[in-house]
């Protein structure tokens, strides 16, 4: 999401500096995706605390590696929910279980739900469907709902074309509408 | 895996796509996609939002720029061990091919150039009495005993004879160096000297030349000498005498010839002293006889004793005449040296002896770049020959090891 990057990051500094160090570009990198990337890791491996441990191991992992970025292949968001991405596979490859978690865990930032009981319910199901999709179909909407990639974007980190994410992501919506719909 | 590559994206799923991104973005979308849009606006609102705790702990490890260790995952002990290992391989690769090049250098081509180019010198006394082999060389060489010095004062016939055989004899050597007064007490030793100078077939001529000037500047002389110029294996061979004074400079005038390099060299020494003595010892005896038959043929009164004192009296004369002859050959031999020379095709010496015979210039320092970026770049060629292999096998196994990884990875989603 080079528009993120761009219209979030870049006038901060465009003024004063044009080329920025690798430092200062991961640093913008970070302030950008942070939430995104743990946004996308707990809800690929529903487990919040999992999730922070593998968020700054994915920075870290991208900083040691930020000098081996090479923008002909990607953006650096890409890139670096590429890395978020396999640290998260390890860790389900290392832990050798399915994510046991029916729910989310309490977030304590999460907002007051003041919006009727109806909406609240339908929020509920919605929680509750996410957590039994599989976990590509999960990682998909995770992608795409709660790190806010683009399509383009999305494709380049589950490495395979924009039509075929498209059909991804349609296909793990109607899952979930479906299994959502099933429980109200 | 579901295949989506190979699913074409409908209408409906296009349609739906981009009421998503519609509603995503704050736009209205169609009534159909109502459902969608709830649930896409329901899904962005269920994300999963960090804690207060963990972003300022994350903050502080950015702000650190992770200064502590990355954390121990799994993987990075064996691409530890592939890099220690190649970088091993590496090293050990370019050892051999240094072992290789450094034994190639020393063992090929033509061993006996390389190790004449290097311009040994062999130096063999063979003089039996070493004690005044040092102290002849940097003296007059030819001493006359006082049997020789009698010799040298022949009366009558007998001397006459001995005199005319004499002469004879110096008379092969052009010049008939007198020899140099004799000191008595002082060693007589004969000096030879071995020379074989390699030089470019095409230069043989040129350098024989050079060596008939040294002789002649030297006050020597050519016994014998033999020239065999054109094709690529020629050569010639000198039989030189030059005064033993002047052996040292004559030996080193013919090594430092333009267009030669000492390939071997070869000094002897043989002491006469007693040879000398001996050869005077029996001379003076004959003289002494010599003398005493005048005397008895003066007082001789008949025929018959006048006959028998004049037969043994010739006797006497050939026996003088003889031990003068070997007595000048042992005399001539201590004050001429004999020196073979021996030039042979060879290949020009190798940068290492012509820093020993003409010094440190820029043609050799050239020279001696250019070897050293041969063999740099020889070593970098066998370097290169045996990392390709050892590449090669590390990029499959790179390939490898990452194709399984990622097979791996794919496979965990569906462990969830």
């Amino acid at each position: 999401m080079r528009v993120v990057i761009e219209t979030q990051a870049q006038p901060k500094s465009a003024g004063r500096r044009p080329t920025q160090n690798s430092w200062e570009r991961f640093e913008l990198l970070y302030r950008s995706s942070r939430d995104d990337i743990f946004a996308y890791v707990t809800t690929l491996l529903n487990d919040r605390a999992a999730a922070e441990d593998i968020t700054a191991l994915a920075f870290e992992r991208a900083y040691r590696r930020r000098k081996t970025f090479d923008r002909r292949r990607g953006e650096e968001r890409a890139w670096l929910f590429g890395i978020a991405r396999n640290a998260a596979l390890d860790e389900l490859r290392r832990r050798k279980r399915v994510a046991s978690l029916t729910v989310d865990p309490e977030d304590v930032s999460e907002p007051a739900d003041d919006a009727g009981p109806e909406v609240a319910l339908r929020r509920t199901a919605v929680r509750a469907a996410l957590t039994e999709l599989p976990a590509r179909d999960r990682e998909v909407i995770a992608l795409k709902f709660h790190a806010g990639l683009r399509n383009t974007e999305l494709a380049k980190v589950l490495g395979v074309s924009e039509t075929a994410a498209g059909t991804l992501l349609y296909r793990a919506m109607e899952k979930l509408r479906k299994a959502c719909d099933a429980r109200t | 895996m579901r295949g989506p590559d190979s699913d074409p994206q409908g209408q409906d799923t296009a349609g739906a796509l981009m009421a998503v991104d519609a509603t995503l973005a704050g736009d209205p979308v169609d009534p159909q996609y109502a459902e969608l849009a709830e649930l896409a606006l329901i899904l962005r609102e269920e994300r999963p939002r960090t804690s207060d705790a963990f972003t300022a702990r994350l903050d502080a490890q950015v702000q650190r720029r992770f200064a502590r260790p990355a954390p121990a995952v799994r993987g990075t002990g064996l691409r530890r061990w592939l890099g220690g290992s190649l970088a091993g391989l590496a090293a050990a690769a370019a050892g051999v091919a240094v072992v290789l090049v450094l034994a190639g250098g020393h063992g090929g081509g033509s061993s006996s150039s390389s190790s004449a180019a290097e311009g040994t010198v062999v130096s063999s006394a063979s003089a039996s009495a070493a004690p005044s082999a040092g102290a002849a060389a940097g003296k007059p060489l030819l001493s006359i005993t006082p049997a020789i010095r009698e010799a040298k004062r022949p009366t009558g016939a007998a001397a006459a004879t001995a005199t005319s055989s004499s002469s004879s004899a110096a008379a092969s050597a052009p010049g008939s160096v007198i020899p140099s007064p004799v000191i008595p007490g002082t060693r007589q030793v004969v000096q030879s000297a071995q020379l074989v100078l390699g030089v470019a077939p095409k230069r043989i001529d040129d350098v024989s030349q050079q060596v008939f000037n040294v002789v002649g500047q030297e006050k020597g002389y050519v016994n014998s000498s033999n020239v065999t110029s054109g094709g690529g294996d020629g050569g010639a061979s000198f039989q030189l005498s030059v005064p033993s004074a002047n052996l040292a400079a004559t030996l080193t005038s013919l090594s430092q010839l333009r267009g030669a390099h000492v390939m071997s060299r070869s000094d002897n020494t043989n002491d006469i002293t007693g040879q000398v003595g001996g050869a005077g010892q029996k001379l003076a005896e004959a003289r002494a006889l010599r003398r005493s038959l005048l005397k008895q043929l003066a007082d001789a009164t008949t025929t018959e004793q006048v006959d028998s004192i004049q037969a043994r009296l010739h006797d006497a004369n050939a026996s003088i005449a003889s031990d003068l002859s070997t007595l000048r050959g042992l005399q001539r031999q201590v004050a001429y040296s004999t020196i073979n020379v021996r030039i042979q095709s060879a290949a020009a010496p190798l940068p290492v002896s012509q820093h020993h015979s003409s010094g440190f210039t820029i043609g050799t320092a050239a020279h001696d770049a250019g070897r050293v970026l041969v063999v740099v770049a020889g070593v970098a060629l066998i370097v290169l020959a045996a990392m390709v292999p050892v590449a090669l096998v590390g990029a499959l196994l790179a390939w490898v090891i990452f194709a399984v990884r990622r097979r791996r990875r794919d496979q965990a989603l569906d462990l969830v």
